[in-house]
């Protein structure tokens, strides 16, 4: 899970009992909770001595009265919170640990924070912790300084007994049990049973869990904000709603691939949490509408909801919500494959949720334009769409959505075979466009490259003062901002276009171009990644994926075939090393760019003789496989 | 923070010393801009202010810092970026600042977190942990003038009990 912000009341755990032979323990009772280890929290061992004339005073004067030495070392005369000031500063368990060997003043200032979150990042270290947790009569009460166990590390050789020692600790505020299948209710009641402090807990992927311990969550964890249980299939409706009636101040809920749960358990949650803020239901097969138009309507904080995959939600869920109440919260909205809605639940839900920020309708397959106008109406609040698949969608609404929505950092149109260079080419204007999904819209051409190579607005206008007007008021931002760019099974495509691309973007890091048959090339293979173990002999053949350092080579590598030297307009980046090339280059391809940038109003592009080397559509059967 | 015109304070050490700074950078302690807003104006403008826990030598150390960084921002209280950052990167004048003898840095910590100066009182903390990072108990111990109060059965116990944290 990400990470949570508690914002409840601070957790008071008054003195950790202290074992063995420190009565006095000068800093532990203001620093027993959650010290500045965390990375969610930092220490407070600032506050309090604000006003506090005596803040210097009182614990120097307590260390000389010990020492009774007027020559006492500088070291010495520090106050406990400034100690833990400068452990807090040191990131590394071997530092601590010699810190704590010092002195007994710096252990007792130093151990909250190595324990704070112990590293059972090996089954050695797991060893040693769980061995001092199980001293009879060990030096610190290091069991009451956990606030964090993480196991995820270890998760293939979990079972219940690799957490029997771990169950002495009551303190822990963060469980993370992430894929621990070997982990049963056996194991995981123990840790929960008695342990009032839990803030969240992680046990996706960990299968063998059923109800047992989600009733023991329920009854002993009443101020648990965040649950992972996905995958957990095995956990029954009746114990969801037990926690759901507990576990009142729950935030953050991921139920993914829960295909158990029914309308019962989510609406408990919807009706009991009036604070979630964010639920993730993905592949929740057996949800229907009820429980989204509850967690709608109840849920005034609700952040984020995720649906992906529920394909029982239809346009119900949304049109039946109260008329003339809106939900500013909500930021996130995935309906991936909710393939029943239609454009009149999109505008629905743009009516009542006006500050969207993400909306997801992948594979609605059923929106038309009329759904993508009604999104534009998001207007600035708009910074990442997806709508792979809607193959309904036409140039119209696209250009459309970008006159209004000109904030968009991420576009996902793969699939919308609609759609041509008129759509790339006004989308290419979007001056915070950092990813673009394109992928088998077969019907654009270089021309939408070069729009995109464009996008930084910076070269035409200096370079081409007889630009079109149409490009003169492009947002000039410097350098382009895009970062990956989806083209797979575009097959107009051609070298030059792309070699254009990678010139002119010099932030991008991920490009790919399977099936398109101009890169097919055995000179590229060398910056291709690696396919995915499970496609097919012919998915790999046409694989063709750069992405990091094979962005960088694939650039070099094409700016030194000879070819080339005509389609380098910029490239005054570090990558490329060859500047006579570059100067030469420039004048034809700014020729070439703004010839591309006149045609982009009419469907063909082909300015250049250049442009025709390569073939059309010799890719067009490759119509599977992924990016 | 002042507008306009530059008003002064006046800041009396223990020792008696006074000395006159800015109202800007004297706010850079919120002990002392905390004492503005209670006080008012016009009964701290016109009174000395006695900064009873710091002696001269500190003081216009501290005074130096803060008239180098009147114009950081302030940061906010629980800003998130920053309480994340565990690095221990300081940056290039606070460095040089803090090569100081180790009285005077310690000094120089105390009178930072008296006067409630946060990023004074980083940098300081910074410093030491700087100083700390890959020593040996003992050379810590040397490094700080730090007399061993464990017997030898007690620091092997806490290092049996803690063993999961060296490095291996």
């Amino acid at each position: 899970m990400r990470g949570h912000h508690p914002t409840m009341a601070p957790i008071t755990t008054n003195g950790p009992y202290r074992a063995t032979p420190d009565p006095e323990g000068d800093s532990q009772s203001s620093s027993s909770n959650s010290p500045a280890r965390a990375d969610y929290e930092e220490s407070d061992f600032y506050t309090g001595n604000n006003d506090s004339q005596s803040s210097i005073g009182v614990p120097t004067f307590q260390d000389m009265a010990v020492s009774e030495e007027s020559c006492e070392p500088p070291a010495n005369r520090l106050p406990a919170e400034v100690l833990i000031g400068i452990f807090s500063k040191l990131s590394s368990p071997t530092d601590l640990l010699n810190c704590m060997r010092v002195s007994k003043r710096w252990a007792r200032n130093s151990v909250d924070l190595l324990w704070h979150r112990p590293a059972c990042t090996t089954w050695n270290k797991h060893g040693f912790i769980c061995r001092t947790l199980s001293l009879p009569n060990p030096y610190f009460a290091y069991r009451d300084f956990i606030k964090r166990l993480n196991l995820a590390a270890l998760s293939d050789g979990v079972n219940d007994g690799s957490v029997t020692a771990l169950q002495f600790c009551k303190r822990v505020e963060r469980l993370t049990l992430t894929s621990c299948d070997g982990l049963s209710d056996g194991g995981l009641v123990g840790l929960l049973e008695g342990n009032h402090h839990l803030l969240a807990l992680d046990i996706s992927g960990d299968t063998q869990i059923t109800e047992a311990s989600m009733y023991t969550l329920a009854d002993n964890c009443k101020r648990l904000q965040g649950l992972n249980i996905s995958n957990c299939t095995r956990i029954s409706n009746q114990s969801m709603i037990a926690v759901a009636e507990n576990c009142k101040y729950i935030k953050r809920l991921k139920l993914n691939d829960c295909d158990q749960l029914e309308d019962v358990a989510i609406m408990a949650f919807a009706n009991n949490c009036p604070n979630i803020l964010e639920i993730d239901l993905h592949q929740c097969k057996s949800i229907g509408n009820g429980p989204v138009h509850a967690l709608m309507s109840n849920g005034q904080t609700l952040r984020e909801l995720r649906l992906a995959n529920c394909e029982l939600i239809s346009d119900e869920a949304f049109l039946t919500l109260p008329p003339a109440k809106t939900y500013e919260h909500l930021r996130i909205l995935d309906l991936t494959s909710c393939a029943r809605l239609t454009d009149r639940a999109v505008e629905r839900i743009i009516e009542v949720a006006p500050r969207l920020r993400n909306l997801v309708f992948a594979k609605c397959r059923n929106l038309t334009d009329v759904a993508v106008n009604a999104i534009s109406k998001l207007g600035k609040n708009l910074h990442y769409l997806h709508l792979g698949h809607c193959g309904h969608i036409t140039d119209h609404a696209v250009i459309k959505l970008v006159q209004t929505c000109n904030r968009i950092r991420y576009i996902d149109l793969g699939c919308c075979v609609h759609l041509t260079d008129q759509s790339v080419t006004k989308l290419a204007t979007l001056p915070k466009l950092r990813r673009i999904g394109l992928v088998k819209c077969s019907n654009i051409t270089d021309a939408s490259v070069y729009a995109l190579a464009q996008a930084s607005g910076r070269w035409p206008r200096r370079m081409h003062p007889d630009m079109p007007d149409h490009l003169a008021h492009y947002p000039s931002t410097g350098s382009s901002s895009l970062e990956r760019v989806h083209l797979s099974y575009c097959t107009n495509l051609t070298l030059t276009s792309i070699i254009c691309l990678l010139n002119n973007c010099q932030k991008l890091t991920h490009l790919s171009l399977t099936g398109v048959q101009a890169f097919l090339r055995s000179d590229l293979e060398q910056f291709c990644r690696e396919a995915p173990p499970e496609f097919t002999e012919h998915q790999r053949n046409v694989f063709c994926v750069f992405s990091g350092q094979g962005v960088m080579g694939l650039r070099s590598h094409l700016n030194k075939l000879p070819l080339n030297h005509a389609y380098d307009p910029l490239a005054n980046g570090p990558v490329d090393d060859d500047e006579d090339q570059t100067m030469t280059g420039t004048d034809h391809a700014t020729l070439m760019m703004s010839a591309a940038a006149l045609n982009a109003d009419e469907d063909d592009a082909d300015g250049d003789e250049e442009l025709d080397d390569a073939d059309d559509n010799g890719g067009a059967s490759f119509n599977h496989g992924q990016t | 923070m002042s507008e306009g015109t530059v008003t002064k304070l006046t800041l009396v050490a223990n020792d008696g010393q006074k000395m006159q700074v800015d109202r800007q950078v004297a706010e850079k302690s919120v002990l002392i801009k905390n004492m503005l807003d209670d006080l008012g104006d016009d009964a701290m403008l016109s009174a000395e202010i006695p900064i009873p826990n710091v002696n001269d030598t500190v003081l216009k150390k501290v005074i130096e810092w803060c008239e180098h960084h009147k114009a950081d921002p302030a940061a906010s209280n629980d800003d998130d970026s920053d309480s994340r950052k565990k690095t221990t990167d300081i940056d290039e004048w606070d460095q040089k600042f803090m090569q100081v003898d180790q009285e005077m840095l310690f000094e120089i910590i105390l009178a930072s977190n008296y006067l409630d100066i946060k990023p004074l009182l980083d940098v300081g903390c910074k410093t030491v942990a700087n100083m700390i990072k890959g020593k040996s108990p003992e050379e810590i111990r040397k490094t700080f003038n730090i007399t061993n109060d464990f017997t030898p059965e007690e620091e092997e116990q806490i290092r049996r009990e803690n063993e999961w944290a060296e490095d291996r």
